[in-house]
This record gives structure tokens, sequence and C-alpha cells, in this order.
């Protein structure tokens, strides 16, 4: 087992890195306070092929290894939380999951725009009644004919305002009878799907997450992905690369919280000298980098499976409860170790405790994640 | 136009770090990186490349390890990538790389039209290995060049000299050492990293290979030693003097009169 990066993994990773010092973290301060999507910087990341990390070329895709997809996630949410949270979700589950579950003239007319970046993509599964639950969803999907008539509502939309193509969970129903959910490609465009306001939100901000509402909106059969009530299937397989975008996601803004941490740690002055040498300002950074070291290794090892057609339901989710609490845990000690400056503005750790906070919650809450793994510890 | 561009692996720090023991670079557990002119080399030769058709051809000597610059180059668009490298070449100073990279270039067909380095790298920063080059292969060299134009057999460069702007016409083939201003470093997609890794080659050439003695490379073939290490010592912040304008000139003639810096005839004026 290989616990190294390999050469590619360290130029992509010292690649991304430059791109994001250079054109994200100033644009996470300015997110933060606007609520506004920077276009031209996705248009950017798009001609560097930043939406299509695990597409294949032939898509216009970077065809990268799920380690280095990792990488890359990592180090603009480092940058930029909220951008690293637009790329994690596009790649992670929408233009993966067309890529895997859809038909040639599918990839033709999602996955290609998908992975070059010129449309973006969302996954539509959480409902006001309908979370944690996915059994309950009442968005339904009834066959009228050729097409397919939906109706509902879907809520925490990530990526919703910008999106151009979103992928919706639905309940599929044909002559009254119960055939489970399927899963549609929406286009934002089409006729019965309406967004509705971006949420005002702790943290993350300048990803537009809104609703979205589906009112008799007709689907043709051609925009059905994956067989007729095989939209648990696509959930289950999406939701463990899902969970390690989040993952990788958690781990950057908790790096980024250690980086920040430390340099304060070095300048700020107290009773003669530098904080840093205090055991107890110590004690937190070790505690922060041993845990972050240790997320970093669970997340890659999840990948390495992944990569190699493995199972990683329980890897994944172990990757992903762990690295967003340590997310949490290291924004809240970096505020701590900023004293009086870590809770205002003038400082990003203040934005990176917000950011952080969201890890715990979606793509399955951390309480949802020790469900998945006892029962995977259990199995045995 | 058949371009070689001679780049270095240098170590990824603001300030590089010296084993005052075998006065060498301490370079174990620092990313190494293309050194930042030989990256604007490579992305000129490209440019000409786009201008003038041909190819660019990449080299470099080191351990195995430098074959991770190489692939870089691929990804940024080179379309071939030589590392020279035996353990023979360890311990080399300029003159013996510039005798190995010297010995590459000949051996590459057809033998180039124009050869690129980086004027200086951030390491050692000698700036002697491409004048070396072209020295030992007889060729015309133009140092420090920020800017590059095509004129039918010749190339038209411009280098800064002493606060002057000179324009030299060098006919081909030729060598130029190239400094900042030339041309901008580009991002480089993701896909190009991925397909440089995953698809491509890097031929790799020896002792053997490029006909060459012990005696000629490495420590041995080196006319230079590292005597004794040291570093300067660091310059003083300075004193911040803060009042009213005439306090502060008051302060600051007394300052330079205790100093003796004032003769008598300016302190008359």
């Amino acid at each position: 087992m290989r616990l190294e990066p390999t050469m590619k993994q360290a130029v992509i990773r010292r690649s991304v890195r430059k791109f994001s010092e250079r054109r994200l973290i100033a644009a996470a301060v300015e997110m933060d306070k606007t609520e506004q999507f920077p276009w031209d910087i996705a248009e950017e990341m798009a001609g560097l092929q930043y939406f299509g990390l695990e597409i294949p070329a032939t898509y216009g895709g970077a065809g990268l290894d799920s380690v280095s997809t990792a990488i890359v996630i990592e180090e603009i949410s480092k940058a930029n939380a909220a951008m690293g949270l637009c790329i994690s979700v596009h790649n992670g589950v929408a233009a993966s999951p067309v890529y895997l579950f859809g038909n040639a003239e599918q990839h033709r007319r999602f996955l290609n725009p998908l992975a070059q970046g010129k449309k973006i993509g969302t996954f539509c599964l959480t409902e006001p009644n309908a979370g944690s639950d996915a059994s309950a969803l009442e968005t339904n999907a009834i066959r009228d004919g050729g097409d397919y008539i939906l109706n509902g509502n879907k809520v925490f939309v990530t990526n919703g305002g910008i999106s151009g193509i979103n992928l919706i969970f639905a309940k599929t129903r044909a002559d009254g009878k119960d055939l489970g959910f399927s899963v549609f490609i929406v286009e934002s465009e089409r006729e019965g799907l309406e967004k509705g306001p971006i949420e005002d939100l702790m943290g993350m901000r300048g990803n537009p997450v809104c609703p979205l509402s589906l009112r008799d909106c007709r689907i043709p059969l051609e925009n059905r992905l994956g067989d007729e009530g095989g939209g648990l299937k696509i959930a289950l397989s999406t939701l463990g690369g899902g969970r390690l975008g989040i993952a990788a996601q958690a781990l950057g803004i908790a790096q980024a919280s250690l980086d920040a941490s430390i340099k304060y740690a070095k300048e700020r002055r107290q009773f003669g000298k530098a904080i840093c040498d205090f055991g107890a300002i110590q004690d937190l950074l070790a505690e922060v980098g041993t845990r972050i070291e240790a997320s970093r290794l669970l997340t890659h090892r999840a990948c390495d499976l992944r990569e190699k057609g493995k199972k990683y339901t329980m890897e994944s989710a172990m990757a992903k409860v762990y690295a967003s609490e340590i997310a949490v845990e290291a924004t809240r000690v970096g505020v701590q170790i900023h004293g009086g400056y870590g809770y205002t503005k003038a400082y990003p750790i203040e934005r990176f405790y917000r950011d952080a906070k969201v890890c715990e919650i979606y793509e399955g809450t951390s309480e949802i994640q020790r469900v998945v793994i006892a029962r995977e510890l259990l199995k045995g | 136009m058949e371009i070689v561009v001679c780049i270095k692996q240098v170590p990824d720090v603001p300030t590089v770090r010296m084993d005052r023991e075998r006065m060498t670079i301490i370079r174990e557990g620092v990313e190494s990186v293309i050194n930042p002119l030989d990256y604007i080399a490579l992305e000129a030769a490209l440019e000409l490349r786009q201008k003038a058709g041909g190819h660019v051809c990449i080299i470099t000597m080191g351990p195995v390890q430098s074959e991770v610059a190489l692939r870089e180059a691929l990804a940024v668009g080179a379309d071939q990538a030589i590392l020279l490298t035996d353990p023979d070449f360890a311990g080399a100073d300029t003159l013996a790389t510039s005798h190995v990279l010297a010995r590459a270039i000949q051996k590459i067909e057809p033998f180039p039209d124009l050869i690129l380095c980086g004027m200086q790298t951030t390491d050692s920063d000698t700036g002697h290995v491409g004048p070396q080059i072209a020295e030992e292969l007889g060729l015309p060299q133009v140092c420090g060049v920020n800017e590059i134009h095509r004129e039918g057999k010749f190339l038209v460069v411009k280098r800064l000299s002493d606060g002057f702007v000179d324009t030299v016409k060098v006919t081909l083939p030729t060598l130029l050492t190239v400094t900042k201003g030339l041309c901008p470093v580009r991002d480089l997609p993701l896909g190009a990293l991925e397909a440089a890794f995953s698809t491509k080659d890097v031929l790799e050439w020896n002792m053997t290979d490029l006909d060459l003695k012990k005696e000629e490379v490495g420590f041995a073939g080196s006319a230079t030693q590292v005597r004794r290490l040291r570093t300067p010592p660091p310059r003083g912040s300075g004193d911040i003097i803060e009042g009213p304008p005439d306090v502060l000139v008051g302060h600051l003639l007394r300052r330079l009169e205790a100093l003796s810096i004032l003769d008598e005839e300016d302190e008359k004026k």
C-alpha cells in the first residue's frame, strides 16, 4: 500500500495550490461578503478542467484518479470553501453519475457540457420532509405516454442558483403502480422547473444554495438517467463518491485553519514571547495537526479503494465523518488561538469556522455516517 | 524551428539551506520545482513553436527524480523530454554540467536551431551554464533576453543592460538565456498533467549513451570546488525617525555628520 502521493499527485497539488492562492483566496472574502458567484473565475477553472476532474478526456474532462481528485478539492477548499463546494458537488454527485449511468446520447447532451464547465450541475435529493430518510421522498414522476410529469419540491440545492443541469430524484409511478424512485436530468430552462430565492446561509455564502420546485414539469424519456426505479442504486453509488468530496473539502478547511493558526501563533506576542512558545497553544496545534493527517490518510485510502473498483462505503463514511468533525474542531481551535481577533472579520478564521459546520450536515449527517459505519461493521 | 530548452530542478523555498559539511544544497524534505526562469524559457519556446512550427525538446541533467520536472514540462506542452542521468554525473560544477548538456544537444537530431536556458537558477545563481554550452558548441549567444522576434533567418532579441535596452540580431543556430518579462507563465489544465504522467515517455541517456568518460563528468570533470560557505551578515532593518520635517532634517544632518558622510563643500551649500 502506498501512503505517499505519487509524483503526479504532488505536481497536481502544487499546480492547484498556485492557481488557488492567486485566484481564489481574495475571491473567498468577496463571495462571503456579497454572496455573488464569480463567473469569471469559474470560467478560468473550466478552462483548466476543474469541472471534469474524473471524467475521461474524450468528454473534455481531466481523467484524474480519485486521490488526485481529492487533492484538487482539498486545495481549492483550502483557499475558498464555497468554490470547493461548487466543484465537489458538481464533480462528485452531478457529472459522475451522468458519466456512470448515462447512455451515449446523454453523454453527448449532458456530460460534455458538465465536464467542460459549460453547465454547472446539481444533485436534488433533499426535500422539506425527506433528508436523511430518503424513502420519504414526495416528488413524483408519473408516466404520461413517452414522457414523465414531475411534481414536487427540492430544498437546499447546492449550486442551485448557478446550475444548468439538475439531477432530480423522484418516485416513479405508472398506471397507479409504485415503481420505486428514478433520477431525471432536468435542464434549468425546462418549463415547469422554478428556482426559489437563494438561502441566507451561515457559511459557504458564495455558493448559491436554493430550493427548486417542479410544477407539471414534462420530462422526455431520454432524460431519465439509468433504469426506471433505479434511483436507489444511483443514489447509493453516487453518495459514496460525494462523501469523499466533502471529506476532501473539510480537509482543506481544516488545513487552512491550521496554517492560519500557526502563522498567527508565531506572530502574536504575549508575556514577552510568541504565543506558539506556550505549551497550551502547542497542545492545540499538535492535536489538530495529528487529526488532519489522520483524516487525509482515511480520505486517500477510501479514494484508493474507489479507484481500484473495490467497495468503499464504510471507508468513505469514516473519512467524511472524521474529516468534517476535525474541520469544525480545527476552526474552533483556530478562533480560540486567534483570541479576540479571531472573532472579528479582520481574519479569515471566523469564516472558516462558519464554513466548516455544514460539512457535518450535508451529504449525510455525522449521525447517518455512523449508522452506515456501524451497519458495515456489524455485517461480518 | 527546432528548439531545445535546458531546465533544472530547484528547491521550492524562498531561501536555500546549505549542508555546510558537504558544501551542497539541502534537497531532502524540500519539494523541487522547475527553475522559474527555465519555466519562462519553456513558455517562450512554445510561443515560438506556435508561430514558426517545429518541435520543443526539454533536457535536464540530474538524478532520476528529475523526471518529474520533465513530465511537468511535457504537461506545459513540450514535444519530447530527455533525462540525462548517471551516478557519475553527481557532484558536477557548472562546467561539467554544461559539458553533459552540450553533448546531449549534439546527439539530438536534427541539431536545434535554438537553445534556450533560464539566465540563472534560484539555487546556485551563477548564470554559467547557458554561456558554457554555447562556447562548447561554438554557437553565438545572447544572455538575459526579455524579448524575441523572428526576422527571416535571424532572431532579433532584446536585453536590458545597465539601464539600456540592447537590440541584437543573431544568426541561427544560437543559444539564448532568458529572463523575467519575456512571456507569462500559464496555469496548467489538469488533463495535461494527467496525460504527461500517464501516457507520455521520458527518454533517459546515461554516460554510455552520450559517449562520455568518467573524468569528463561529475565531480571528476569539475574545474571548481566549493572551499567555504558563509552567510552574508543580515542587513539591518534601519531606523525609523518620526516628527515634523524641520526636526527630521536636523536629525538627518546630525546623523550624516556623525558618519562623516558630508564633506565641508556640501555643508557650505
